[in-house]
């Protein structure tokens, strides 16, 4: 009995020096929290982002941390589902005590992160968030490095100026985004004359698109614009394929303008047209060095090429870091309200964008590019003043390619 | 047009029959419920993809390598649904449910979370028959739902295996005391179920796509269509996906592309109002 009680004694002095050492060598560090869909149905978006974020982390530990303390990166896991997005936020703001969160995909899981990040007065910058209603909830502790708009305007003006399509069909995905993505680009389409004839919606992961695409057929639509992910368009082109239905362009915003498409599509990929914000080959111009040493981080960590979502991760990361400095450098207390105002006033060029937010928390300077896959290659097709090749329009049918 | 609904509805509900006959054999005949029969599925085609695409083996030749593993798979988790005590059904609910959660980690460690399809070069090609057009990639599903089916129901039918197999999903201990060996048709209904899930698994990843993520998918789309033809009615099975796949078609055309779940999320209620036995069988 009394060595048992000796023993539950010096066990308890032990976890009491070890919680103190741990304390201890945690205060040295400033702790940011991020929170990404690393399993379920979205976790290779969500290890893309978190991949991103930790290649931002560990470029400023590299350069010697934030006024020499080194920053720690506290990652969650939300499963793909929002619930558990709320608790790892309640986790990371309420008992972590992160001072920062960043990261996070798409807005049904962004969103319940953005409403814990408001009541705990802890800054959030979101990686990968379109939905206009997120910053219109007067939450001033929420932003976001990516905006519909971004999308919209490029392609309604390369489509409008460029193409002009008689007979053109917008179809989207039933998720938020890509709704109003839909909305928004059919009523900048009316506004400069190109009817939309035809406006579907469908579920992710559908797995025969083949009515849809009798439907196509039979309406003669030249232009389709498929506001559907990775996944669906490996899906509906091969579907067109296989069918036999070539429309004069193919455009898909989201999920095209990655080197795994072409990877996957192979041949197949050819003559289809994206929007992208940044990859290997495409920066904001300015920050070519700044995208160089981006990518032989990368590489050197991941042993592979990155891309646009990657890019979305440290661009998040890299303005809530900034912000963080330009606090320190005031020689503020590093506190929700002060990083807040900080990202209020931030200006930082990066080379997905220049980061900057308006009084909602969306980015100012986020715009995409359209660009078309040409020899395996992403070819800068619109605007004019930064395109690489010339549109190839219409794009060869299925049965004319070699 | 409504030839294409035709082809479409057709293909669709055939894809959905294979993707729902091992967990429709499974929980006829064990009255396992098992959760993780889509993760399993997904696994065979990973099996399927990992082959075709590191070792250049043709889309046929994955078949037997997928049906390997998930036999493997199947049999293992026939040994840990067998310990399960009563209430069977609810119990191994939470045991799949782990499973699958297993599953669907592991794949994610091992196949990353990258979205995969296996490109059949010869899916691209087809048969004309005046306005119709079928693919090699849709015949080649029609064609095998029929033969698995026609197979499945010439054992189930005239086979002494068939007949136990039947009287053990009718009533167990009935069949227990006329001297069948219960739990000899459990590990049985695993193995053919797991031969189902084998032969599903490359046709789902060149058909739709893989993700570690998919099986929820294809989980609920078995339990929809088991629903749809009652327990244990194989050729109910097919009926039902049939359907199915033309309701969501025609949907589609009809009313667009949106109403497409609603459609079969009304049908699913109503015959479970009307007809809670399936869509063949008799009322008792």
């Amino acid at each position: 009995m009394v060595l048992c009680k000796r023993l539950w004694t010096i066990v308890g002095l032990l976890t009491i020096i070890l919680c103190c050492t741990n304390t201890a060598t945690l205060a040295a560090t400033i702790k940011i929290g991020e929170i990404n869909p690393l399993s379920g149905r979205l976790a290779k978006q969500g290890v893309e982002i978190h991949q991103g974020v930790a290649v931002a982390v560990a470029e400023v530990n590299e350069a010697g941390g934030l006024d020499g303390q080194q920053v720690e990166i506290i990652s969650r896991d939300d499963q793909s589902q929002p619930d558990v997005a709320i608790s790892r936020a309640e986790e990371l703001c309420g008992w972590k005590k992160v001072l920062a969160l960043t990261g996070g995909y798409v807005d049904s899981l962004v969103g319940p992160i953005s409403e814990v990040a408001k009541k705990y007065q802890i800054p959030y910058v979101a990686s990968a968030s379109l939905q206009k209603e997120l910053t219109q909830r007067d939450n001033p502790y929420f932003f976001r490095v990516s905006t519909l708009q971004g999308f919209v305007e490029p392609l309604c003006s390369m489509l409008a100026e460029q193409v002009h399509p008689q007979r053109l069909a917008i179809l989207h995905a039933a998720t938020p985004g890509s709704t109003e993505f839909a909305r928004d680009l059919k009523r900048c389409l009316q506004s400069r004359n190109s009817p939309v004839m035809l406006m579907e919606k469908f579920r992710p992961g559908t797995p025969d698109f083949t009515p849809l695409i009798g439907k196509l057929a039979n309406m003669n639509i030249e232009v389709i614009i498929s506001g559907g992910f990775f996944a669906d368009h490996l899906l509906l082109l091969r579907q067109l394929k296989e069918n036999r239905v070539s429309p004069k362009a193919y455009i898909g915003p989201f999920g095209i303008a990655y080197q795994s498409f072409i990877g996957e599509m192979s041949d197949d990929a050819e003559y289809l047209y994206s929007t992208c914000a940044w990859n290997p080959g495409i920066t904001n111009p300015g920050t070519e060095a700044a995208s160089k040493d981006f990518v032989e981080r990368f590489r050197s960590i991941f042993h592979r090429e990155p891309n646009t979502t990657n890019m979305h991760g440290y661009t998040s990361t890299r303005a809530v870091l900034a912000a963080m400095q330009n606090v320190l450098q005031q020689e503020k207390p590093l506190t929700g309200p002060n990083i807040r105002q900080s990202l209020a006033e931030l200006d930082l060029d990066l080379p997905m964008e220049r980061v900057a937010f308006d009084k909602h928390g969306d980015p100012r300077h986020y715009q995409h590019l359209v660009v078309q896959i040409q020899k395996g290659k992403f070819e800068v097709v619109y605007p004019p003043e930064r395109s690489t090749a010339s549109a190839i329009y219409p794009m060869p049918r299925w049965g004319q390619r070699k | 047009m409504w030839t294409t609904v035709f082809v479409s509805g057709i293909t669709l509900g055939s894809f959905y029959t294979l993707v729902a006959l091992g967990f429709a054999l499974i929980f006829g005949v064990t009255h396992t419920f098992n959760l993780a029969h889509g993760e399993l599925i997904v696994l065979a085609g990973y099996v399927a993809y990992w082959l075709w695409k590191t070792s250049g083996v043709s889309f046929l030749f994955t078949f037997p390598a997928a049906v390997l593993v998930a036999l493997t798979v199947c049999l293992l988790l026939q040994r840990l649904f067998s310990r399960l005590k009563e209430p069977l059904e609810l119990n191994s609910i939470v045991m799949s449910f782990g499973v699958a959660i297993l599953l669907q980690n592991g794949m994610l460690f091992f196949f990353s979370g990258d979205y995969r399809l296996i490109r059949v070069p010869t899916f691209n090609q087809g048969l004309h028959f005046k306005t119709l057009y079928l693919s090699y990639g849709q015949l080649t599903l029609l064609a095998l739902s029929l033969v698995v089916i026609g197979l499945l129901y010439l054992l189930m039918r005239h086979t002494y295996l068939g007949k136990a197999l039947r009287a053990t999903i009718q009533d167990r201990e009935a069949a227990a005391l006329a001297g069948i060996n219960v739990g000899g048709m459990g590990l049985l209904a695993f193995a053919i179920g797991a031969i189902l899930i084998g032969l599903a698994g490359p046709l789902y990843g060149s058909v739709h796509y893989l993700y570690p993520a998919a099986g929820l998918q294809a989980t609920l789309l078995a339990i929809t269509i088991t629903i749809f033809s009652g327990v244990g009615r194989i050729r109910g099975l097919i009926l039902g996906g049939w359907i199915l796949g033309f309701a969501e078609s025609g949907a589609v055309v009809l009313l667009g592309a949106s109403w497409r779940e609603l459609v079969g999320a009304v049908m699913l209620i109503t015959l479970l109002a009307l007809r809670p036995q399936g869509i063949l069988e008799r009322e008792k």
